[in-house]
């Protein structure tokens, strides 16, 4: 409960920002902080410093480009993007973040911080890959962009290297989406959840089962459970669902996710 | 760090140190000791407190976070001796028994209802979903709010 | 979402449990929802919890605590830690072992060779027990210095599934005491052969179980310990519910008499049976007030509390054998107990006992044998915890009932009718000398099952699976028994000196007619404050503004005994016994005083509007106020024999005998409130995932005093039932590491969790107790009853267990498939 001693900076800007974790090894971002400060109660991760982004206007903001693409700040909070009537054009993203946790949560907790921890049962992950977003990273070099599906590399882990920052997120235009989950309890810790998007084709995410996100094709929703039987899952096990049970959630729930957006 | 805090009205000036959280700075520091500590995950909400506006829990915040923000707890909720009309719904409506979440679910409330003045039972526990009670059930919680929306 | 009525004994609904009446001196306070006078302070933030104590220089404590489940302490050095500039000092176990006597055990023999210390000496038992104390300038820094302190462990095997602690390959926790076995005792009333050999079939039930949980108070343990050392005097602010036991176990240990133990309570966030045992931490703040000669503040973090304190008794239930006729008629039962102690015995065994309080459940049967077993395990110690040791017994009894209809295709309502103790066999002496005060089981099911309109769940079962939903309806039933007669802890150990119960109270007039209650209790949010001023006023004929009680608990107030506290359902009866005693003394006593100054006799006199009066002649009329200043300030000219002090100490005392040893036979409690009810589920059979849709709770608790508080007291006790059933367990892996030792994991229910809720009560007055009341408030488990027998019936299968999360409810759905 209580954190180690820590430096703490809050930069005016990006440039300055990225400075500050590049010029120190033991640096971290701090961006909402409903998982990071957790961390650092329990002592799993002490940095040297928290780089607190909340200074970065650069983050900040939804635009809705006339394609029908958004581009969503990482700073934006949960709250922000439920409330905002530009992420209306994709409403599936304000109807997962309204599941996250609770409304203090979501005042405080942003996008950026829930796929940058990629903490496997996160819900944002999954979302953005079965959607297609496309990660803005910046770092020293400039700025890259990765896909989602390329943007989560392990538990705890993404593309975004020391020294980097995600800036922002950017989603391509369309409804047919989809999402499933069984949690504890309403808005709990989730056990098993799924991500579908249907664009002639269904392609869903399933999150929890691994490390990162799965994604597995089908033609049609009906066809997603044999797609993710064939994808030869090995969920990890753990006090609230056994590998077989979680793997047989998985593909209850990516079809659910498939009809739900097919149905849209 | 030297921080300069506005809470319920009163400004604060302090040395505090980058670690400090900002619960522990209003209960330890400033002596403000109605906002509670029930968890050290950040689940249970009994911390949670209005900063700029916004309810949020304040075990997941740094004190130097809220350095030149307005803070809202509890205990500036009321003035003098009396109690506001959330809080003397609650006591009509046994909306309390140990009153350790009290002042959480007091701020919880509060945020709503400023925001939403007419809420339907499913939006108000949704908005005290972040605020755990092991005393009450929330039943007689919900419906103290309830009483008081317009 | 909250549907309630109150149905009165003569079947007429009321509201008086909702709307809070305006109240009027006339009309008497007993059974007025008085609005509670302690929120006033609880919502203005202005309570008193023990983290809100503050001492100048006080000195904040951190535990090192053991991350192995079983392991032998090699090596400990504090050095490091005390170089850190801030750290006032430490306390290690080697220095206990030195300072203080191991804790008494209740125990008898192999279970009384345990040797109990306030830190681990030696060895370490559990993951999380607290091996090293560190005190220092800021919490800060306590929890920095910790991560100094050296401690080097050989790691042993551990045990932790308790039906392995008795294998003889099992590791041995306590050397002492030869073995995992602590204690063991047979009970058996009737004649069971008999039984057996007149049913028409014998039901086996190879095991059940109930898991491991607790309710997690949102505030956990804690203290701020003061020495004076000049008289030798700790006082200790704290948040322990019962200290009249700390007390007994802390002064022997601490080598010092009870009376430098000075208890002192106010605000406490939520106990339910889990602040009762927190005396070794107590402990270790004593002893380092003295040794660094400052207050030493204590604050449990959520996670220590998970790892460490008070989990509910773990039990199964095995080889049970029910005899029983084809109609439903339960003759009797046998059946071989296996408890799980945890680590140490805190207030265990007495779980071995108290069980017995409700032998038989709600139901007639007379032939019933139970072997029970206790055993120490690599997991936290085991202590009381909401419905201590009669919640597991009674879900014991609900899940028989519910699987002999299952297996006799009988109608679990109609066999609960069979088999109920009726309301004119009441009282009812059951088979092992228990009596059961009042009750009227049939009815209160009968409204509960009218409360989800249960004739129309037949319509409703096929409607949820026209949306592929697999629709449950369980029934509940369970009671509270309370007031314990202590004497039951013989049969656990017969040389104990335990015996009966005891609550007090004190009531005064001040100086200016101030009428000031002081409570023995030590309230965590049962509204004592309120439920006491109603009961003195009523007896005073004041305005109910006019009685001050304190809030908490003092030991200095000397207002309390041996058995003082807040736990197993009792206040009701005990304490509002203790203010009805202290406060008839009182009213005595000024009339007394009025009979003199007026020279009249003292059935002339009556309490009225705040004062004594002539009954005849209303203005001969002394107020309150003179009588305070007369006896406190103004005493001149009184007569020489009258004896009058309006300060005035009552012990009440419930009636009860030693039990019959031999025969493990007697009263071992003096009431039984009752709850039923019945629950409606939805499942997901595709998920194993499920939701309560319906849900009804009837309860009965004797004469109420303060409808509000009781059906506040139901409530909650249902969220925690819920809790139990579907998400909270104390799940540890093979090597005794907790799995769920945060609100992550361990998930409890929150708003939106909470299904739509029906109430009603009726009364049924104790003919025992001074106000007809019963003490209720623990809940008996009862939603966990009815949560399983909803599951067994959606899903067609035997439910066995306690704890039904998701996962387990889809394996029963894929049992009942093949």
């Amino acid at each position: 409960m209580l954190l180690r001693e820590v430096e703490y900076a809050k930069p005016a800007s990006l440039a300055e920002a990225l400075e500050l974790l590049a010029a120190n090894d033991g640096a971290r971002a701090l961006a909402g902080g409903q998982t990071l400060i957790n961390v650092m109660k329990a002592r799993a991760a002490s940095p040297d410093l928290l780089v607190d982004l909340h200074g970065l206007e650069e983050l900040r903001g939804i635009e809705l480009a006339a394609d029908g693409t958004l581009t969503i700040g990482a700073m934006t909070t949960y709250s922000e993007l439920i409330r905002s009537a530009e992420a209306k054009a994709r409403p599936i993203l304000g109807e997962v973040c309204a599941q996250i946790a609770d409304v203090q949560v979501r005042n405080r907790g942003t996008v950026g911080g829930n796929v940058c921890s990629n903490d496997p049962t996160n819900h944002l992950p999954p979302l953005m890959v079965a959607i297609g977003a496309r990660m803005t990273i910046a770092g020293p070099g400039g700025e890259r962009e990765v896909p989602a599906e390329e943007f989560f590399l392990g538990v705890y882990m993404t593309a975004v290297g020391p020294g980097e920052l995600l800036t922002r997120i950017t989603v391509p235009a369309g409804r047919k989406d989809g999402f499933a989950s069984v949690t504890l309890g309403a808005d709990g810790t989730c056990i098993c959840n799924a991500a579908a998007t249907v664009n002639g084709a269904v392609r869903v995410a399933l999150g929890c089962v691994d490390a990162v996100p799965v994604l597995v094709s089908a033609a049609s929703p009906d066809e997603v459970a044999a797609a993710v039987r064939a994808a030869g899952l090995t969920p990890p096990a753990d006090v609230h669902a056994s590998s077989e049970y979680r793997a047989h959630l998985a593909e209850v729930l990516a079809s659910r996710a498939a009809r739900e957006a097919a149905e849209r | 760090m030297q921080i300069r805090v506005t809470v319920n009205g009163t400004t604060y000036e302090r040395d505090v140190e980058p670690r400090k959280l900002l619960i522990h700075f209003l209960r330890d520091d400033l002596d403000l000791t109605g906002s509670h500590i029930g968890c050290d995950t950040g689940n249970c909400g009994a911390c949670s407190v209005i900063v700029d506006g916004v309810l949020l829990k304040s075990c997941m915040l740094l004190a130097v976070q809220a350095d030149g923000a307005n803070v809202e707890t509890v205990e500036g909720l009321a003035a003098d001796e009396e109690l506001t009309p959330l809080q003397r719904s609650f006591n009509e409506h046994h909306a309390l028994q140990c009153g350790y979440c009290t002042p959480g679910m007091l701020m919880s409330a509060t945020a709503l209802l400023r925001e939403n003045p007419s809420p339907s039972e499913a939006e108000i526990e949704k908005a005290l979903q972040g605020n755990i009670c092991r005393c009450t059930g929330y039943w007689n919680i919900v419906e103290a709010v309830k009483a008081v929306t317009r | 979402m909250r549907a309630a009525g109150a149905v009165d004994v003569a079947g007429h609904a009321s509201e008086t449990t909702l709307a809070p009446e305006k109240v009027e001196v006339q009309k008497g306070w007993g059974g007025q929802s008085v609005p509670r006078r302690e929120d006033k302070r609880l919502l203005r933030g202005e309570g008193v919890f023990v983290d809100d104590v503050k001492r100048h220089g006080m000195g904040y404590l951190h535990f090192v605590r053991s991350p192995y489940a079983h392991a032998h302490i090699t090596r400990v050095d504090v050095s490091a830690a005390e170089a850190l500039e801030g750290v006032y000092g430490t306390l290690t176990g080697e220095e206990v072992a030195a300072l203080t006597e191991p804790f008494f055990q209740i125990s008898s023999a192999p279970g009384s060779q345990l040797k109990d210390y306030a830190l681990a000496v030696g060895k370490v038992r559990y993951v999380g027990e607290p091996v090293v104390a560190v005190v220092a300038e800021t919490r800060e820094l306590a929890r920095d210095a910790s991560e100094l302190v050296e401690v080097e462990y050989d790691p042993l095997p551990a045990v932790v599934d308790a039906r392995r602690a008795l294998e003889p390959d099992a590791p041995v926790l306590h050397e002492e005491a030869g073995g995992n076995l602590m204690w063991q005792g047979l009970y058996s009333w009737g004649d069971l052969d008999a039984a057996f050999a007149e049913a028409d079939r014998v039901i086996e039930i190879p095991e059940l179980h109930f898991h491991r949980f607790n309710s997690t108070p949102l505030e956990c343990d804690g203290a701020l310990v003061e020495y004076n050392r000049g008289v030798g005097q700790w006082t200790i602010h704290c948040n322990n519910q019962f200290p009249g036991f700390a007390a007994i176990m802390m002064g022997p240990a601490m080598r010092v008499g009870l009376d430098k133990l000075r208890f002192v309570t106010q605000d406490i966030g939520g106990g339910f049976g889990n602040k009762i045992t927190s005396h070794p931490q107590l402990v270790v703040c004593c002893l380092l007030a003295r040794k660094l000669n400052r207050p030493i503040q204590w604050t449990e973090w959520r996670t220590d509390f998970h790892l460490s304190m008070s989990h509910c008794n773990e039990r199964w239930f095995r080889d049970t054998q029910v005899a029983v006729k084809e109609d439903g008629t339960l003759l009797g039962f046998r059946t071989k107990t296996l408890d799980d102690a945890g680590a140490w015995l805190r207030y265990e065994p007495l779980g071995g006992v108290i069980w017995a309080q409700v032998t038989p459940g709600m139901y007639r049967w007379r032939h019933i044998e139970v072997e029970f077993t206790q055993v120490v395990t690599n997991k936290a110690p085991a202590s009381p915890n909401r419905g201590y040791s009669r919640m597991q017994h009674l879900w014991f009894t609900e899940r028989v009932i519910d699987i002999v209809a299952h297996e006799l295709g009988l109608d679990p309502v109609e066999v609960r009718k069979r088999n109920y103790i009726r309301a004119d066999e009441m009282p009812y002496e059951t088979p092992n000398g228990c009596v059961y005060d009042s009750g009227d089981y049939a009815r209160m099911l009968d409204l509960a099952l009218e409360l989800v309109d249960y004739g129309s769940i037949p319509q409703r079962r096929a409607e949820a699976r026209a949306r592929g939903k697999l629709l449950g309806v369980g029934i509940g039933s369970t009671l509270d028994s309370g007031t314990n007669n202590f004497g039951q802890s013989r049969l656990i150990n017969p040389d104990l000196q335990f015996s009966g119960n005891n609550e007090v109270a004190t009531v005064k007039l001040d100086i200016f007619g101030e009428i000031v209650v002081t409570l023995g209790t030590t309230p965590q949010g049962q509204g004592h404050e309120t439920t006491a001023a109603q009961v003195v006023a009523d007896i005073l004929h004041c305005p109910l503004e006019d009685v001050h009680v304190r809030a908490g608990h003092d030991s200095y107030w000397n207002s309390h005994a041996g058995f003082s506290g807040t736990y197993a359902s009792q206040f009701a009866v005990t304490g509002l016994g203790a203010v009805k005693g202290a406060t008839e003394m009182l009213a005595a006593e000024i009339k007394k005083l009025a009979a003199a100054v007026f020279q009249c006799p003292e059935e002339a006199l009556e309490l009225a509007d705040g004062g004594v009066r002539i009954k005849d002649n209303p203005d001969a009329f002394l107020p309150f106020m003179a009588c305070g200043a007369i006896v406190n300030a103004n005493n001149a000219g009184l007569p020489e024999d009258l004896d009058v002090s309006l300060n005035c100490r009552y012990v009440y005392r419930p009636p009860f005998q030693l039990p019959d040893l031999e025969r493990k036979y007697g009263n071992l409690t003096l009431t039984y409130a009752v709850q039923i009810h019945v629950a409606v589920i939805e499942i997901d059979p595709d998920t194993g995932y499920y939701e309560i849709v319906d849900y009804a709770a009837v309860d009965e608790c004797g004469k109420r005093i303060n409808p509000q508080i009781i059906e506040g007291q139901v409530m909650g006790a249902t969220a925690q039932a819920i809790g139990a059933a579907m998400w909270e367990a104390y799940e540890y892996d093979e090597d005794g590491n907790l799995l769920t030792p945060n609100f992550y994991d361990y998930h409890v229910p929150h708003a939106l969790d909470m299904p739509p809720l029906h109430t009603a009560a009726i009364e049924c007055p104790s003919p025992f107790t001074p106000l007809g009341t019963k003490g209720m408030g623990e809940g008996g488990g009862a939603g966990i009853h009815a949560i399983c027998a909803a599951l067994q019936d959606a899903t067609g299968v035997v439910v066995t267990d306690s704890h039904n999360p998701y996962q387990r409810v889809w394996r029963l759905l894929q049992e009942g498939a093949r």
